[in-house]
C-alpha cells in the first residue's frame, strides 16, 4: 500500500510515522511504502526523518521516497494523509489564511486527480481542515467525494476523553459523544446523546449551564490550551487522532466515530460542505453519516455558528479560486 | 507470546524522567498505548521533570489525555525524584545533563554522575524490590553504572542502558545492503559502550535463505563503511535534522522494554552489568547479545566466538568504559 504524506518534514508527521511504520494504522499484516513530500527547503530534515524511519527496523515498511514535487508525490497513491498547510503567520486574517490554502489544495488536487489511483482514500488534516477538504474535491473531480475526508476525531476524542475523567471511569465505556461542524473553535461538542456501558450520562453532565461554561469552551479552546502549555500545538494527540481516524475508517468500528465528510444533505447541512458528522465506518475505507442523532433545542444555535461559518469559509474560498463566476 | 497481562490485579506503575523532552514525546503514546507492557496490561504513568519545565510537561499530560488511552489508568507528575520513584515497577530514565557548547566531556561526565547519584539514591529508597531500570540519558552506560552504585538494594541485574537503537540501525543498514527484508536478518548484536566507540558484529548471523552473514559481508566493507556509519548515524541525524534521534530512540526504548518484559524469540542487545564474561570486568555496564524470557529476565549469551577482529573492537569499546567509570567515580568521592 502506497502511503503519501504531506507535510512530513513537520511535527504531526514526526508522531504520526511511526504509527503507520508500525502496523498501528493499516494492520500488522499490511506493508507499506512511504511517500514523503515536503517543501524545497524542508529536504535536508526530512532525510533525517527517513533515516529514523529507517533506523526503527520496522519489518513493514518496504521504502521510503522523499520530494517536493507534489505531481511525484501522489503517483499511484492509495492513501493521502494531508498534514501540510499553510501556517497562520502573525497579522494574516483568516481570510489570507484561507485563501492561500485554496491554491495549495487545488494543486494537490489536480496533481492527485491526475496520478493517484481511482480508489485513492484521502484524509485532510493541514487546516482551515474542512474547507481544504471542500477545495482538493472540487479539483480531485475523477474521484467519488466519499474518498475525501478531513479531521474531527481529535476534538471528539477530547471530548470523550473529558466525559471518561469527569465520571472516573475508561474512555472507551464512553460512546456517542459527539463534535459537529468546523474543525475550529466554533465546533459543538455535544453530549446529547453520549452513553456508558453503565447506562446515560449524569443529569449535571447534560445541564445547560455546564455545558455552556465548561464543557463546550474546554473542548473548542483545547487546542489553545496545549499550544500555551507547550509552546507548540499538538501533534502528538493530533497523530493519534489520524490514527483512530484511518484504522477504523480502513478496518471498521463498531463504535460511531466523528469524521468531517462531504455532506449529502444530511442534518440540513447544504450539499458539498465538508462537516463533522457521526459516522458508521464497516471497513474498506468506506463511511455512511448516521441520519437520527437529535440535537436538542440547546444544539441548535451552536451548529447554526458553526454551519455559517463554514459556508461563509467555502464562498470566501471559492471567490478566490474563481473570481468570475458566482456560487 | 502470551498477551497477559503482566499484573493482572493492577496497573504496572512505570516512571518517565525527562518527561517533557523530546525522546518522552514519541515514547509516552508508546507506553500509554499499550505497545510496551502488552495490550491487556494497564499503565499507570509517574512524570518527573526538573521545575522550569513542569508547565510544559502539563500540556503533554493535557495531549496525554487527548488520546483516550483505555489502557492509561493515571497520571502522575512531579519535579521530586522521590515521589517519582515510590512504588514504581519500571524507571524509564531519559532525562540527562544535555550537553552544551564548549562543554569538555569531563564536565558532562560530572553533572550526570551527580544526577544519576541522586537517582539512584531515590530508587534504592523508594522503587518496588523488583524495579526494572532502563538508562537512556547519554552517557547512557556509565550513568547506569553510577545509579546502580548508589541503589545497592535493587540486584543489579536490573539496571540495564539502552543499546537497542544500534541494533535497529545495524540491522536495518544489513537489510538494505542485501536488499532482503529486514524479518529474514537475524543475529546482528552490538558490544559496549552506546558511544562512537560500540562495535556492531555481524559474525554470528544472517539471512535466511541467503547464508552467513559474515560470507555476504566482507571484512572491508565493515571496516571502511558498516561500522563506522553505525557508530556515527546519531550525529547523522542530528546533522539533517538539527536535532537528535527522538523517534527511533523511542521506538528503541519501545523494543527494549516489551522484549525485556515480555520475552523474546530472538536474542537482543542491552547494556548490562557484566559478569565477567568475555573477558569484560565485573560490573562494567557493557552491550552483550542477550536472552529475554517474560517476567523482565535476561541472560548474557556465552560462549560466542569472537576473531582478532572482533576482539579488536570489543578492546576500544571496554577501554573507553572503564575510564569513564574511574572518572565519574574519583568525580564523586
Amino acid at each position: 500500500m502506497r502511503v503519501t504524506v504531506t507535510g512530513a518534514a513537520g511535527q504531526i508527521a514526526y508522531c504520526l510515522l511511526p504509527l503507520l511504520a508500525r502496523g498501528d494504522v493499516f494492520g500488522y499484516e499490511q506493508p507499506i511504502e512511504l511517500v514523503l513530500l515536503d517543501i524545497e527547503q524542508a529536504q535536508t530534515s526530512l532525510q533525517g526523518v527517513a533515516m529514523e524511519l529507517e533506523d526503527g527496523a520496522y519489518p513493514l515498511l518496504t521504502a521510503i521516497h522523499c520530494t517536493s514535487d507534489v505531481n511525484k508525490a501522489f503517483v499511484e497513491a492509495d492513501v493521502a494523509i494531508l498534514l501540510g498547510a499553510f501556517p497562520r503567520k502573525l497579522g494574516m486574517e483568516r481570510r489570507d489564511l484561507l485563501v492561500k490554502n485554496a491554491a495549495i489544495f487545488k494543486e494537490q488536487g489536480e496533481a492527485i486527480r491526475k496520478h493517484a489511483k481511482e480508489h485513492i482514500r484521502i484524509l485532510v488534516v493541514g487546516n482551515p481542515a474542512n474547507t481544504n477538504a471542500a477545495v482538493l474535491a472540487q479539483y480531485a473531480s475523477n474521484i467519488d467525494k466519499k474518498q475525501i475526508t478531513a479531521l474531527s476525531r481529535l476534538d471528539q476524542n477530547r471530548a470523550t476523553s473529558f466525559v471518561a475523567k469527569k465520571l472516573k471511569i475508561s474512555p472507551e465505556e464512553v460512546k456517542n459523544v459527539f463534535v459537529w461542524g468546523n474543525h475550529s473553535n466554533t465546533q459543538y461538542p455535544d453530549l446529547f446523546n453520549g452513553v456508558t456501558n453503565r447506562g446515560p450520562l449524569p443529569d449535571w453532565l447534560r445541564d445547560e449551564k455546564f455545558l455552556r461554561d465548561e464543557f463546550i469552551p474546554v473542548i473548542q479552546e483545547r487546542g489553545a490550551a496545549v499550544i500555551k502549555a507547550r509552546k507548540l500545538s499538538s501533534a502528538m494527540s493530533a497523530a493519534n487522532a489520524v490514527k483512530d481516524h484511518l484504522r477504523d475508517w480502513f478496518l471498521g468500528t463498531q463504535d460511531i466515530v466523528n469524521m468531517v465528510v462531504c455532506s449529502d444533505g444530511s442534518y440540513g447541512i447544504k450539499k458539498g460542505i465538508f462537516f463533522s458528522f457521526p459516522c458508521y465506518c464497516p471497513g474498506n475505507g468506506t463511511f455512511e453519516i448516521v441520519p437520527h442523532f437529535p440535537w436538542s433545542s440547546f444544539g441548535e444555535p451552536w451548529i447554526e455558528r458553526t454551519k455559517k461559518e463554514l459556508y461563509e469559509e467555502w464562498e470566501q474560498a471559492f471567490t478566490a479560486l474563481f473570481p468570475k463566476s458566482s456560487l | 507470546m502470551s498477551e497477559a497481562p503482566l499484573f493482572s490485579d493492577r496497573p504496572i506503575n512505570v516512571c518517565v524522567t525527562g518527561a517533557a523532552g523530546q525522546i518522552a514525546y514519541s515514547l509516552l503514546p508508546l507506553i500509554a498505548g499499550g505497545k510496551v507492557f502488552g495490550p491487556q496490561q494497564l499503565v499507570s504513568l509517574r512524570l518527573l521533570e526538573i521545575e522550569s519545565a513542569l508547565p510544559v510537561l502539563q500540556g503533554v499530560v493535557m495531549e496525554l489525555e487527548d488520546c483516550a488511552f483505555p489502557l492509561l489508568h493515571s497520571i502522575f507528575t512531579t519535579s521530586d525524584a522521590k515521589e517519582a520513584f515510590r512504588s514504581c515497577d519500571v524507571a524509564v530514565l531519559l532525562g540527562a545533563f544535555p550537553r552544551k557548547q564548549g562543554m569538555e566531556r569531563k564536565d558532562l561526565l560530572e553533572k550526570n554522575a551527580g544526577i544519576f547519584k541522586e537517582q539512584g539514591e531515590a530508587l534504592n529508597s523508594e522503587a518496588d524490590a523488583n524495579v526494572r531500570v532502563i538508562v537512556v540519558g547519554n552517557p547512557a552506560n556509565t550513568n547506569a553504572y553510577i545509579l546502580k552504585h548508589f541503589a545497592p538494594k535493587i540486584p543489579e541485574h536490573n539496571i540495564t542502558a539502552l543499546t537497542r537503537l544500534d541494533q535497529n540501525r545495524a540491522v536495518s543498514l544489513v537489510a538494505r545492503k542485501l536488499g532482503v527484508p529486514l524479518s529474514k536478518v537475524s543475529d546482528v548484536y552490538i558490544w559496549g559502550n552506546h558511544s562512537s566507540t560500540q562495535y556492531p558484529d555481524i559474525f554470528h548471523g544472517s539471512v535466511e535463505g541467503k547464508g552467513k552473514l559474515s560470507d555476504l559481508l566482507d571484512k572491508r566493507y565493515l571496516e571502511e563503511t558498516f561500522i563506522p556509519t553505525i557508530q556515527k548515524r546519531g550525529a547523522a541525524v542530528i546533522a539533517a535534522r538539527k536535532m537528535s534521534s527522538a523517534m527511533s530512540a523511542a521506538n528503541a526504548v519501545a523494543d527494549h522494554l516489551h522484549d525485556w518484559l515480555l520475552g523474546s524469540d530472538r536474542i537482543v542487545s542491552m547494556s548490562v552489568p557484566s559478569d565477567g564474561s568475555y573477558g569484560i570486568e565485573r560490573g562494567t555496564i557493557f552491550s552483550f547479545p542477550v536472552r529475554v524470557s517474560r517476567g523482565g529476565r535476561y541472560e548474557i549469551v556465552k560462549g560466542l566466538e569472537l576473531d582478532e577482529f572482533s576482539k579488536r573492537y570489543i578492546k576500544v569499546t571496554a577501554d573507553e568504559l572503564y575510564s569513564e567509570k574511574a572518572e565519574a567515580l574519583a568525580l564523586l568521592s
